[in-house]
């Protein structure tokens, strides 16, 4: 994982849940990580699978992707290109499988701070998330969790600690 | 210091203490391998957990085919050829690798597995079903997660968790009819919102708990994911079957919140759109028209809760303009159903009785909303989308009985 992240925000607000991130109804019929990215936020920003750029950030409320274990509703941000996603708070199910996807998570307000568009970095190894108007501080995940986003995912990180 | 629920259903399950630290006490923020007596897919996620299992593992075999399985309750039998596909998918792999399926005929897995004796109060279980926390219910730890996570489970046996804080919710008095564990249970989630209990463990405690029946506690235990919890227990001596006496939590365990809660005067309570936290009293929204009904789901699917309804339709139809369906949880529940003479009354109704399954809980199967219809339902969720694309109110299935026969949102009243 790079320490730093430059990139430009999404705005969104509280409980974006997993069926607006990834629409129930193709998760029987899309297996294809690319595919997915095509569908990424379709009910709830239809203007984002066209306009998203490698790097983006997306930036939100309380209680991001609540609602079913889907793990596309991460593959699909990943897939198309989200570099982070910085939330007040994450539903717990999301938050493990954005952790064993290796998609960077960062718990904190800068929802507070930002507008659509803007240019914000994150520091991972500080802690904090710098916007046009302030810094907000998060605290660090965990060392075990931060270990298996730096090996890339959980499969690679288990596959590290077994030796093969 | 004592220990709560889970810190003691966790360190029974973990040889190695904290990650990195063989033999530390099992404390709230510890991330531990959680060795899981059971791992299950369903037919949801479950083809996506073969294919990332074959990437993964290749053909080597699951840890213990004996204690891994398939329990397939969304989308059965199938409504079309991409989902029969993925059913087909696992059918397959679960023949190569010696896991039993329970097939399109079974019903919810979460409740299966509570009928069939899969899972035992106590025990740990993992699967594709973020409902799984209904296992809750019978003090056993349930949880559900994406399939790379449950692929993992299937190879080792084990995942990786944070213990979680636990927070106690304390009800006060007995709820009175017609009332039922639903308006109980909208109460709590009126009151946390969609994230009070984000990222912790819930113990249920109050006279309102221990009269709960277990088809009452799998309603509350299934609400737990609406509140942002990662499990809740019941905390009921009167339960049955009983909880694990040696995981009942110590009188000094710590918890991170304690939640007081008069339930004494609570009235009817249903959940409007857009998610299941928009909780309001019936009475506030009484008389809208809606044009369906759904009884059924994980979370009120249960033999007595179709009872319930039997009792108040009997002798009745529904209103003509009303589509109204009801899904069994099980195929037991199907059975208690048929020879009581409960399905009959609901037939005679008008209600449609579909097999066991999810039903309209899921977005692509029986019982779909078309754009601007609005229903009851006693599902679980209430997102854009989730049930189709109509309003989907939550509420109790006695709520939703006396809608069905009014043809609108209707405040329930107590039969003499």
């Amino acid at each position: 994982m790079k320490t730093r992240l430059t990139g430009r925000v999404w705005k969104y607000g509280d409980d974006v849940n997993t069926d607006v991130i990834f629409p129930g109804k193709y998760t029987y019929s899309i297996a294809d990580p690319r595919e997915m990215a095509l569908h990424a936020l379709e009910d709830l920003d239809p203007g984002f699978v066209a306009a998203v750029r490698p790097g983006d950030i997306i930036v939100a409320g309380k209680n991001w992707g609540c609602g079913s274990s889907r793990e596309q509703a991460v593959v699909c941000l990943k897939e198309a290109g989200v570099g982070a996603i910085v939330a007040r708070s994450f539903a717990r199910i999301y938050f493990r499988n954005a952790i064993n996807q290796a998609l960077p998570i960062v718990t904190c307000d800068a929802v507070d701070g930002v507008e659509n568009g803007d240019e914000i970095t994150i520091d991972f190894a500080a802690g904090t998330v710098k916007t046009p108007r302030r810094v907000f501080t998060f605290p660090p995940l965990p060392a075990e969790v931060l270990e298996i986003i730096e090996d890339g995912g959980l499969i690679p990180h288990v596959r590290k600690q077994l030796g093969r | 210091m004592g220990k709560t629920m889970i810190q003691k259903l966790f360190a029974a399950h973990t040889k190695q203490g904290a990650l990195g630290a063989p033999g530390a006490p099992v404390d709230p923020g510890d991330i531990i391998w959680l060795d899981l007596d059971v791992r299950t897919a369903r037919d949801f996620g479950g083809a996506n957990v073969v294919q990332n299992y074959c990437e993964h593992y290749g053909d080597t075999p699951v840890a213990d085919p004996a204690r891994t399985f398939f329990t397939f309750d969304l989308v059965v039998p199938p409504s079309n050829i991409p989902y029969a596909n993925n059913q087909q998918i696992c059918r397959e792999w679960a023949r190569t690798q010696g896991i039993k399926v329970y097939d399109v005929n079974a019903g919810i897995g979460s409740h299966v597995a509570i009928e069939e004796g899969l899972v035992r109060p106590g025990d740990t279980f993992v699967g594709t079903d973020s409902h799984l926390n209904i296992l809750g219910a019978i003090g056993a730890f349930g949880q559900g997660m994406g399939d790379q996570d449950i692929a993992f489970a299937f190879k080792t046996g084990r995942t990786w968790f944070e213990v979680p804080p636990t927070m106690k919710v304390v009800l006060h008095g007995i709820p009175r009819k017609p009332c039922t564990a639903r308006d109980l249970t909208l109460a709590i989630l009126q009151r946390l919102g969609s994230d009070g209990a984000l990222g912790r463990a819930i113990e249920f405690y109050g006279a309102a708990i221990e009269a709960l029946d277990l088809a009452g506690r799998i309603t509350l235990a299934s609400q737990v994911t609406e509140m942002g919890g990662i499990i809740g227990f019941p905390i009921s001596q009167t339960a049955h079957p009983p909880l694990n006496p040696a995981l009942l939590p110590d009188p000094d365990a710590d918890y991170i919140e304690t939640l007081d809660l008069d339930v004494s005067n609570l009235e009817p309570l249903i959940a409007c759109p857009p998610n299941p936290a928009n909780v309001h009293p019936v009475r506030e929204i009484a008389g809208k028209r809606i044009d369906s009904v759904f009884l059924g789901s994980c979370t009120n699917g249960r033999f007595e809760d179709f009872a319930a309804v039997a009792e108040i339709v009997k002798g009745q139809r529904i209103a003509a303009h009303v589509m109204a369906t009801v899904v069994p949880a099980t195929r037991r529940v199907y059975a208690q159903m048929l020879t009581s003479g409960v399905l009959e009354t609901l037939f005679d109704a008008g209600f449609i009785v579909s097999n066991p399954g999810c039903g309209g809980c899921a977005s692509g199967h029986l019982g779909m909303t078309g754009k601007g219809e609005v229903q009851i339902s006693t599902s679980n969720r209430n997102f854009p989308g989730k049930q189709g694309a109509g309003q989907t109110h939550l509420a109790s299935p006695v709520t939703a009985a006396w809608s069905a026969l009014a043809g609108e949102i209707t405040m329930p009243e107590v039969k003499v």
